[in-house]
This record gives structure tokens, sequence and C-alpha cells, in this order.
């Protein structure tokens, strides 16, 4: 398995290179690249700019693991304004567009949300209705959408057979799930997850997850690896047992708040100590 | 407005079971498809509540039909409100669904001006619902019931006709007898039946089995 941090982690004040430096001297083997969540990589970054970010992460060693974003929070594909899902569809496309000159096969997409207006029922049959064609435009590419589970946040597909009938009812092998291991909070079990998707995931985010404390302010539910209540261990079994072989990305929502870049290297070693098993 | 829903079942029971292909009324639905005008959604949501008696048309070629429903509309061209008038003059009734509350300030006041022009419907303005509490539109008929809002709303202004339909004590559907029976719809039912809501079907239903 291959590790792989956030671009959204470089602290704010940070140039993509000296960040990138970091994540190469911390122990990564690639980067995730977000989406209109970082000033070098927006919706208007041309595809001569997109080329010049691959540049820049191959000359420090490093791969794009897979193009994220957070744009759907905002713009999602559930939207009920036929206006909003085409701009929501049109950000999945530059995934793919931008996923295939940065040389990755992977995007991570926020199906939908399920708000108190905008009910489930229609949600669902929106995201099927949007992510059929995307997926073929994905499949053209070469590039494979992940639906992430964010589980608490999109109040939608809350549960693993319930993902894998939303998966099952899309059809589409370029359409799978990119697992994020910490979502689950205290809904289900991430072993689970990951015995029910097998071949279906696309790519794993990692961060660890303090069920009891849930949505309470300005505390996060999220923690670093190995401080909250996964079973990694059950994990690291599961991921052997469907033959995950893939790229492992850590998604930290606490960030340290000294000496930021030490976050990358515990990170790292943390991830170190996940992919070999000693747990 | 007086009719109690068991009421209504009691006196519709003989004319239709469920929307879709147990219904035992002849066929005459027909809907106007706008195409890029309209809520495709709503479309959907049409098509598949009453499939497979409901007849997909677009203009020119509107036949004569018992029930003519125009889904979602967000533009309403002259052709299309004169099909409308034509349909109601032959004694159709009309399910008329404006999804004005989709479309930019300038359409609005276009499709405002079409809606008075050929249809004497007069609309106030589009309404953003939410945030609110109680996400549901409010029917009066063919019996009370409560179906789910669709986000935006156009506001009726006082008009002749019944109205039939009200969010938060704002009426928002009208029901005028005429030349042919005409309802309008300021609050799209068609993605409620898309999305399979048990209620909107059942009110469907329970408006075509009123068209003669």
């Amino acid at each position: 398995m291959k590790r792989s941090i956030g671009d959204n982690m470089i602290p704010k004040d940070w140039a993509f290179e000296r960040g990138l430096d970091l994540v190469k001297k911390s122990g990564f083997d690639g980067i995730e690249l977000w989406l209109g969540d970082v000033p070098w990589f927006q919706m208007t970054t041309t595809d001569a700019e997109v080329r010049e970010l691959r540049r820049k992460v191959e000359n420090a060693g490093l791969v794009v693991s897979n193009v994220s974003t957070g744009l759907h929070w905002a713009s999602p594909l559930s939207a009920r304004d036929p206006r909003g899902r085409a701009q929501a569809a049109r950000i999945v496309e530059r995934q793919i567009e931008t996923a295939r000159l940065l040389g990755s096969d992977a995007i991570l997409v926020v199906a939908g949300l399920v708000t108190d207006e905008v009910p489930y029922n229609e949600v669902y049959q929106r995201c099927l209705d949007a992510l059929r064609p995307l997926g073929d435009t994905a499949a053209r590419a070469g590039v494979k959408i992940g639906c992430e589970n964010c589980n608490a946040e999109q109040r939608f597909l809350l549960s693993p057979r319930e993902f894998w009938q939303f998966l099952n009812d899309v059809n589409s092998p370029a359409v799978g799930i990119h697992l994020d291991v910490g979502n689950i909070h205290d809904t289900g079990f991430a072993e689970q997850w990951i015995e029910m998707h097998g071949p279906r995931i696309t790519r794993i985010h990692l961060k660890d997850v303090l069920k009891h404390r849930g949505r309470s302010g300005d505390q996060s539910v999220y923690t670093n690896l190995f401080l909250g209540d996964n079973n990694w261990p059950a994990i690291r079994a599961a991921l052997t047992k469907v033959g995950y072989d893939g790229w492992l990305i850590a998604e930290m929502e606490a960030r340290y708040r000294y000496a930021p870049d030490q976050q990358f290297y515990d990170t790292a070693q943390a991830m170190d100590r996940l992919i070999s098993g000693r747990l | 407005m007086g009719m109690t829903r068991r009421d209504f079942l009691v006196t519709a029971a003989g004319a239709t079971t469920s929307v879709g292909g147990k219904l035992r009324r002849p066929a005459g639905w027909v809907l106007l498809d706008l195409k890029g005008d309209c809520l495709r959604e709503s479309v959907a949501g049409y098509q598949a509540a009453l499939h497979p008696r409901l007849l997909s048309a677009q203009l020119p070629d509107l036949p004569r039909c018992a029930a003519l429903i125009v889904p979602g509309a967000l533009d309403i061209s002259p052709a299309v409100a004169r099909a409308i008038v034509a349909a109601l003059h032959a004694g159709a009734t009309v399910i008329l669904e404006s999804a004005a509350g989709f479309i930019a300030e300038q359409d609005f006041r276009a499709h405002r001006a079409v809606l008075r022009d050929a249809l004497d419907v007069h609309i106030d303005a589009a309404q953003q619902l939410w945030p609110r509490s109680v996400p549901y539109v409010d029917f009066g008929w063919p019996y009370a019931t409560k179906l789910r809002d669709f986000s935006r709303v156009v506001r009726l202004a006082a008009q002749p006709g019944a109205v039939i339909a009200s969010v938060d004590g704002f009426p928002v559907a009208l029901k005028r007898f005429g030349p042919g029976t005409l309802i309008f719809l300021g609050s799209p039912v068609g993605p409620a039946l898309w999305s399979g809501d048990a209620e909107a079907r059942a009110w469907l239903s329970a408006v075509l089995a009123t068209a003669s």
C-alpha cells in the first residue's frame, strides 16, 4: 500500500512547493490534490497550470494519488435547482479532466446531501441520475469515481449495505467507494465496510474518530491515527482479507496547533505502522 | 374544498383504483413535454406515475385529450399558451405546473405576462421557502393532504377560481372552471412524483379522476 496526504493539510501560508517538500521528507509517496480547496488548484486553473502542478509534484519525487474536492458541499449533485446540478456535474467533469492531466486514475466525490429541505428519496434518485452519465465519462477517461461515505455530514447512505445497493443501482464499473474509515463514527465498523466493498474501494481516507464526542461546538470528532476508537488491527486485517493494496490517504481534521510540520511526520509514521501491521 | 378524503375516494372508486396501469378510465391523458423549457424531473415524475396510460407529446402534434399535463414549466411560449387555451376550450382538464421559482427575474416577468395575458392567471412573485420548519404544501382539493414543497413557489394574486393549495397561508395553486378546467400549480408536484412520494401519487390520481 502507498501513503498519501492531502494538499489541504499544507499550512495556509506555505507555497505549494514547500508543502510538497515536507510531504516527501516526512515519508509519503504521493499527494491528494483538493480542487477548489487550495489556492493553486481551482476550477479556473487552466490545463497548462494543472500540468505545471504535476511537474512540481513529480520534481518533488511524488505522484498524485487522486483528485478530491470539497466543492460539492456547496454545490451538490442532489441540488433541486437544475443549474446547481449542472454546476456540480461540471465540477466532477473537471476532476476527471484534471486527474488525467495529473496522471491519476481516481477522484473523490461527495455524492449528495440530505437536508431538511431536500429529502432522502430525491437525493438518492438525483445522485443515480447524475452518476450514471458521469460514470460513462469517467470510464472513457480511465478514471474511477469514488463516492465518499460522509455518513454523518451527508445523512445519506448511512450503512454499508445501503451504500452497496446504491453502487449496484448506479451500475457503473467506473463508480465505486472512496472509503473514509473515520467517517463511520458510531454508526458501524470500518472493517465491515471494507469487507463489504472490497474491490469497489477506489481509495481510503485514514483518520481516527472519537465516537463518544460527536459533533459538538468546535470540538472535532476526528483525531490523529491511534488516538481514537477505530479498531486498527481489525481494519488492517480487513484490508488484507479483501486484498486492498492501493492508496491510503491521511485526512486529519484537527491540526497541530504548533509545529504543523510535525503532524506530517507523525502521521506518516503511524501509517507505516498500520501498513506493516505492527499494532 | 368541502369534500373529505374518504368521501372523495368513495366517489372516485368507480373511476380509478390507483395511478398507473390499473386505472380503469379510458386513455386520454397527454403530457406536453416542453423539453429544455421545463424541469425534467417533473416530466419524469408524471411519466413514472402515470405509465403506461400517459401519452407524451410535443407541439405542434398535440392530440385532443381529457387531461393535458404541462409539467414544470420554466418558459411558456405563445404557442404553448395557445395549445393550453385550445385544450381548455375543447373541455379538457389542464394541469399547468409552473416552475417559475427557478428562473431568472427577467424570464419570470415574461412567464408572468404569458400567464396573465393568455390564461388570466395572476401570479405575484417567486418565493424561496427555505429555511422553514414544516416542509409541506397544504392541499385542500380534491381532498385535504400535505405534499412536499419544492423549495421555491410562485404566490398567486387574488383572482377568480378556487384556491386549492397554500403555503404558510398564502395561495400557490388554484382550480378554475370555464371552458374546461384549469388546475394551476405554483408549487411543482412532479419532482415528488419522480421521487416516489406516495401522497403525491394518490393526489394526482384523485385529480385525474375528476377529469372528464
